[in-house]
C-alpha cells in the first residue's frame, strides 16, 4: 500500500496537534509540521509531499502566499492544498481557492471532516 | 299343353322358375339388407372409431388439464411461500436497515464524543505542555479562539489586597473600556467572589467587557484567583455546544495551574532550579519519604 506525506502548516500547535491526531487515523499517511509559512516552504524544498494542509493566518508568511508559492514550484505545483479557514471568512476562502488551494475545512475543525477531505484528495478507499 | 308350359316353367333342377325368382328376389332384398347393414355397421364402426378417438383426445386433454391444474395448485403453493418468504425477507431488511441507522446515529455520537475527547486532551495537553507564562495565555487564547469560536476575550486576574481583578490579556474587544473590576460588583466580580459559573444560554450575542455571554472563574484548591471573560463569539455560533462547557470547565482548572506553574517556573533558572524547593522539603522529611503513599487530607474529604 502506497505511503502517503503530509505537511501540516499551522502556527497554532494546539491546531496542529488536533489536525495530527485526526491524520493519524488514517492508514499510511505520514505528517510533517510546520508552525508558518516559511518553515513549510523550506520543509517543501527539502522533501516531496502528497498533500498540504495549511492555516491561513500565520505570522512571516500566511497560508494564501504559501499556496501561491506551491503553484508555482515545480515538484508541488500539483498537489492537492486544503486551507484552514474561520468561518464566516467567505473573502479568504475565495481567495484561497482561486489561488489554487483544492479544498477548504472551517473552524473549529472536526476530526472526520479532515479524514474525509484528505481521503478525497489522496483518493484513499 | 299345360303340362308342357308347366314343364316349361321349371328349371332342370326342378324347381319353379317363380321360386328361384322369388327366392333370387329375396336374395337380392336380402343380400341389398345385409349390404346396408354392412354400410350401417361400417358407418357406425368408423363414427365410434371417431367418437373413441374423440374420447381419447377428450381423456388426453383432461389428463393434461388436470396435472396443469395440480401444477398450478403446487405453483400456487409455491407463490404462497415465496410471497411470505419475501414479506419476511422485507421486514428483515427494514430491521436490519432500521438498525443500520441506529449504529450509523451511534457512530455519529461516537465521533462527535471522540472529537470532542480529543478537544479537551489537545487542550490539556497544551496547557501543561509549556513553561512559559506568555505561551500560557497564547493557547487560553487559542483555546478559546479555535476550539470554542470565541472572537473577543478577556482575562482577569484577582488582587486580593487592593479587593480588584485586573485584566491580564484580551483579544478583540475595545481596549480603553477595560478596566478592574471590583470583587463582588457586576458579572465578573460576581463571578470572581462565588467563584460560580456564569454562561448565558439564551443569548450568545450582543455581549459587552461590562455584560460579557460567559465568565468562567479560574480556580485552584477551590479558590478564585480569576476569571475569563467571554464577550463575542465568531457569527457561525448560534448556540453553545456540549463540550464548550466542558472545555469551560478544564480552563476553569487547568488554565489557573498551568498559570500558576509556569509563573513559578519563569524565576527560575531552568526545570532543575524549579524543582529545589521538591528537594528541600525531602530533605527536611528525612530519607525514606514516600510521597505516593501520602494522601492529602482534601482527597481523604472527597472520597468520605
Amino acid at each position: 500500500m502506497k505511503e502517503f506525506t503530509c505537511l501540516v502548516v499551522e502556527d497554532s500547535s494546539m491546531m496542529r496537534q488536533l489536525i495530527i491526531f485526526a491524520l493519524a487515523r488514517i492508514k499510511n499517511i505520514s505528517v510533517t509540521e510546520a508552525d508558518d509559512g516559511v518553515t513549510g516552504l523550506k520543509q517543501l524544498a527539502n522533501a516531496r509531499f502528497d498533500l498540504v494542509i495549511t492555516d491561513i493566518n500565520m505570522p512571516i508568511m500566511d497560508g494564501l502566499k504559501l499556496v501561491q508559492r506551491i503553484r508555482t514550484d515545480k515538484v508541488h505545483k500539483d498537489v492537492p492544498v486544503i486551507i484552514i479557514t474561520t468561518e464566516g471568512s467567505s473573502e479568504d476562502k475565495e481567495r484561497a481557492m482561486a489561488l489554487g488551494a483544492s479544498a477548504y475545512i472551517t473552524k473549529p475543525i472536526q476530526a472526520p471532516q479532515v479524514i474525509a477531505k484528505v481521503k478525497e484528495l489522496l483518493k484513499i478507499e | 299343353m299345360g303340362s308342357d308350359k308347366s314343364r316349361d316353367l321349371r328349371q332342370p333342377s326342378g324347381i319353379p322358375r317363380n321360386v328361384i325368382a322369388e327366392r333370387e328376389t329375396f336374395m337380392r332384398a336380402y343380400l341389398k339388407r345385409g349390404f346396408e347393414i354392412t354400410e350401417d355397421l361400417l358407418r357406425e364402426n368408423q363414427k365410434l372409431r371417431h367418437d373413441l378417438a374423440q374420447v381419447q383426445a377428450d381423456n388426453a386433454r383432461l389428463y393434461a388439464q388436470v396435472a396443469s391444474e395440480d401444477a398450478i395448485r403446487e405453483l400456487l403453493t409455491t407463490i404462497e411461500g415465496l410471497e411470505k418468504e419475501r414479506n419476511a425477507l422485507i421486514e428483515r431488511s427494514q430491521e436490519l436497515k432500521r438498525a443500520s441507522e441506529q449504529y450509523e446515529d451511534r457512530n455519529l455520537q461516537i465521533e462527535s464524543e471522540l472529537n470532542d475527547l480529543t478537544n479537551l486532551y489537545v487542550a490539556a495537553f497544551q496547557l501543561h505542555g509549556t513553561m512559559s507564562l506568555k505561551h500560557v495565555v497564547r493557547h487560553i487564547g487559542d483555546l478559546l479562539f479555535q476550539f470554542i469560536g470565541v472572537s473577543s476575550y478577556v482575562i482577569y486576574l484577582g488582587e486580593p489586597d487592593r479587593n480588584l481583578i485586573r485584566p491580564i490579556g484580551w483579544t478583540g474587544c475595545d481596549e480603553a473600556a477595560l478596566k478592574p473590576e471590583a470583587v463582588g460588583q457586576g458579572m465578573i466580580g460576581e463571578v470572581y467572589l462565588t467563584g460560580v459559573p456564569r454562561i448565558d444560554d439564551e443569548t450568545i450575542f450582543g455581549g459587552t467587557v461590562e455584560s460579557p455571554v460567559a465568565v468562567i472563574p479560574l480556580m485552584v484548591d477551590d479558590q478564585v484567583i480569576g476569571v475569563i471573560s467571554v464577550i463575542g463569539l465568531h457569527g457561525h455560533k448560534t448556540k453553545w455546544a456540549s463540550v464548550d462547557k466542558e472545555l469551560f470547565k478544564l480552563l476553569g482548572v487547568h488554565a489557573c495551574t498551568a498559570l500558576i506553574a509556569a509563573n513559578l517556573y519563569d524565576r527560575e533558572k531552568g526545570p532543575m532550579a524549579a524543582l529545589a524547593g521538591i528537594r528541600e522539603k525531602l530533605a527536611r522529611e528525612g530519607p525514606g519519604t514516600n510521597w505516593a503513599g501520602v494522601v492529602s487530607e482534601r482527597d481523604k474529604r472527597a472520597v468520605q
